[in-house]
């Protein structure tokens, strides 16, 4: 067995030293047709590249992973709201509880990897066929008026998914004029993956299942402890 | 028919009736998530064969259906479409909502878009519980509801005002 | 009814014309007629509606409606821990429930930079085997049934219930297992089980072959999905299409072989299948082909299983560091992934699941432009969707 772990890791560790150049290479790709508007980066070795490109330059961002880059395998496109829930967890969720609470300072979001200044980002992925090479790409989505531009005339599929993100997040994609709503009902109010949209039903009633979280009675210290397999409980 | 709605059915014929009525269930397949899956495998499946109970679960309509399964998530879009399904299944009409969140909402309680039982639309004869409940389940709540059906007052039942109590599988 | 109606009677009646108001479009246009498939209709899996606009027996345009399955999974994800999401993202693709659970919890380890052991790697790429058999040996029967013929599908009832029976008698469920644990599994595999799944395995590959036989050779089945719906790898690439709808098209990816985090597919010998033709027939018969080789490789599995444990240490109370991860997974519906966003709590900030029907079932408006309308039923069955997974 231990022969087997031995080479696992030699196997592991021979591509990730490559696959890293080749994220160096796609990244100086788009440094290189993007010019400034390539704004952060991030990259993780064997595992993934970051890019957040200029809000105006989103659209053409598509073009470059697509031709030049040479990623032209549309994955996805969504968007990450940075801004922290007013209602945390819904731990303590009852009526007692003010509702709706205050929402939080706008300078409470924190965005993640590459970044940011607004509190809504777009998010999107493009990968080269065959490979396992993805590029993540972000951008700022502007807080008084969120409108990005449309990836649609690059990746044809992204039109579901920009009308999957208007629904969710009320992003609106300059030059998608087809933004019906993808998953909800016409009458539907509001945008549900915003931080500040509320799951009614917990704030009624909180999570009976909280418990899980809780450490167990009379385990000693909760969360430095550690289990070995198939002791659980 | 009038002799059913006038509620002056002798009883051994009431008892025939029912009889028949109990081993010809015409059930409408709604499938609508994983629970389907099960209900298929209850239904098409050499394995659990539903049609050895009396049920037959091939009816092109609901207009031609005595008993709907309404297996899976109900969500606040579909909602529409299962009453108008409902309403068009004639009287006496028989309901098994099977697993979770057809009964309750299950793993989706907190949803924004599912609706908290398939009961808050369309009455309900048969809980089925479980996550998908198994296909056994599904069938011995079919019983259940066959054991109802032999001891129906059949007038009551077809002016919907008599429901009963709903079964609890398990 | 007999006398008055009641106002309950009366409520009903409303609610339902208002229902069909809701439910009904406008059948007679000036172009010609449309034609409402669903939302419930046999040839949808479930609760898909697609709204063709006809000239005669020719598709003008088509419109795909969904969400009658949506729900919510990513807002629900943000507030539950991570073994409680675990159970959530089952019920995602229902038919290879375990294949949804992997990706998400190899995309947690990769944030905690927990490593599963080898056995727990093994163990968890036999069961993404075998889900991907549970779905797709459905999928042939299904298939067969929707172009008119009953026997398939009790045929894939049958002999799915071989695969279904090994996955219960290890994990307690029949399709929703909830085996997968951040850093390892649940438990170990059961006495005996190895020789039950070989036995299984055989059953699937007869299976296969009747299958090849009654539904692939058979003429009827040909003519009717032979040059139907042909999408071409260019298309397939900008709609993101993935699993056997680019297989089909020629494109030769898989990202078991390709991208293969951890999993034990590099110890096995096994080979991706495509076909060039990028028909309705071509997406079909590469699914069947990846039947019979996933039997292959959980034959491989069951051999070459490494001893050891099938736990990592981790912490009893799962908090993931802070991060962001995307982990894809080759599924059996095509490419799913999880994009994880923590903020070092016991649940995540965001989770942007990206699944592959979503993406597969988006080239149905421009497939089905200038089918014919039996076309549409063999086209959309053989692009094979999920509900649960193109809603979430």
């Amino acid at each position: 067995m231990a022969d087997d772990a031995a080479t696992d890791t030699a196997v592991d560790e021979a591509p990730e030293v490559a696959t890293d150049e080749e994220r160096e290479a796609l990244l100086s790709v788009f440094s290189a047709e993007l010019g400034e508007a390539v704004v952060a980066h991030e990259i993780k070795p064997g595992l993934g590249l970051w890019i957040r490109v200029a809000t105006e330059a989103w659209p053409a961002a598509a073009e470059v992973a697509a031709k030049a880059a040479d990623c032209g395998w549309f994955d996805f496109l969504s968007a990450i709201d940075w801004l922290p829930s007013p209602y945390g967890r819904y731990e303590d969720s009852s009526l007692d509880v003010p509702f709706p609470p205050p929402m939080p300072d706008r300078s409470a979001a924190v965005p993640g990897y590459t970044g940011g200044d607004t509190r809504l980002q777009v998010l999107a992925s493009a990968a080269r066929m065959g490979t396992s090479l993805r590029v993540l790409l972000k951008a700022d989505v502007p807080d008084d008026d969120p409108v990005v531009g449309t990836w649609i005339r690059t990746f044809a599929g992204a039109a579901w998914h920009e009308r999957e993100t208007a629904e969710m997040f009320g992003i609106r994609f300059g030059g998608n004029a087809d933004l019906r709503n993808m998953y909800l009902p016409t009458e539907f109010e509001g945008h549900p993956l915003r931080k500040e949209f509320p799951l009614l039903a917990r704030v009624v009633k909180p999570w009976p299942g909280i418990v899980d979280v809780e450490p167990m009675p009379g385990g000693g210290d909760d969360e430095d402890e550690a289990t070995e397999g198939g002791e659980e409980s | 028919m009038g002799l059913v709605e006038s509620g002056k059915m002798p009883k051994p014929l009431t008892k025939l009736l029912n009889l028949s009525r109990k081993y010809s269930v015409w059930a409408y397949q709604w499938g609508l998530a994983c629970c389907a899956i099960e209900m298929g495998a209850a239904f098409a499946s050499p394995r659990y064969d539903v049609m050895r109970l009396g049920v037959i679960p091939f009816p092109a309509s609901p207009r031609q259906a005595d008993l709907v399964v309404i297996s899976g998530t109900v969500t606040d879009k579909i909602v529409p479409a299962i009453r108008r399904l409902y309403e068009q299944m004639p009287d006496p009409k028989y309901v098994i909502s099977m697993g979770s969140c057809a009964n309750c909402g299950g793993p989706y309680w907190d949803s924004y878009s599912v609706t908290k039982g398939v009961d808050q639309i369309i009455p309900v004869d048969v809980y089925v519980p479980g996550c998908p409940p198994r296909p056994e389940a599904l069938l011995e709540g079919i019983v259940l509801l066959q054991e109802r059906i032999q001891n129906e007052d059949m007038p009551t039942r077809w002016r919907g005002e008599n429901r009963g109590e709903p079964i609890v599988v398990g | 009814m007999t006398g008055t109606l009641t106002e309950a009677q009366q409520l009903a009646y409303a609610n339902a014309q208002a229902a069909d108001g809701r439910v009904n479009v406008d059948l007679e246009t000036d172009e010609g007629m449309t034609l409402n498939m669903g939302p419930q209709h046999p040839a949808t899996h479930g609760t898909l509606r697609v709204i063709a606009k006809l000239d005669g027996e020719q598709v003008v345009s088509a419109d795909v409606m969904c969400g009658y399955m949506h729900r919510g999974y990513e807002k629900l994800c943000e507030v539950r821990s991570y073994p409680q999401i675990n159970t959530l993202v089952n019920r995602i693709d229902w038919l290879g429930s375990f294949a949804n659970e992997v990706p998400f919890i190899l995309a947690a380890e990769q944030l905690m930079g927990v490593e599963a052991p080898p056995r727990a790697m093994w163990i968890r790429t036999l069961f993404f085997e075998l889900s991907r058999i549970a779905n797709l040996s459905l999928f042939i029967g299904d298939l067969a049934l929707q172009l008119g013929a009953q026997t398939p599908a009790f045929y894939a009832f049958r002999d799915r219930e071989f695969v279904l029976n090994q996955i219960e008698s290890v994990t307690g469920g029949r399709f929703h297992p909830n085996f997968d644990r951040i850093g390892g599994l649940k438990d170990d595999l059961p006495k005996g089980w190895i020789a039950d799944t070989k036995a299984a395995m055989s059953r699937l590959r007869a299976y296969c072959d009747e299958m090849e036989d009654l539904v692939y050779g058979n003429e009827i089945f040909q003519t009717r999905t032979r040059g139907i719906g042909i999408i071409p790898a260019g298309v397939a690439q900008s709609y993101g299409l993935s699993g056997a709808n680019l297989r089909g098209s020629g494109v030769d990816w898989d990202l078991r072989r390709d991208a293969n985090i951890g999993l034990a597919y590099d110890q096995l010998d096994w080979k991706v299948w495509t076909h060039p033709d990028g028909d309705s027939f071509s997406r079909s018969w590469v699914r069947l082909q990846e039947v019979r080789e996933a039997t292959k490789m959980v034959d491989q599995l069951c051999d070459g299983m490494p001893a050891g444990p099938i736990m990592a240490k981790v912490p009893r109370i799962i908090k993931v560091p802070e991060g962001e991860a995307y982990v894809v997974t080759e599924n059996p519906l095509g490419q799913m992934g999880y994009y994880l966003v923590s903020k070092g709590d016991t649940g995540p900030f965001r989770v942007k699941i990206r699944t592959a029907s979503f993406n597969n079932i988006s080239v149905v408006p421009w497939v089905l432009r200038g089918v014919y309308v039996p076309d549409i039923i063999a086209i959309l069955a053989s692009l094979y969707f999920i509900l649960g997974d193109i809603d979430k």
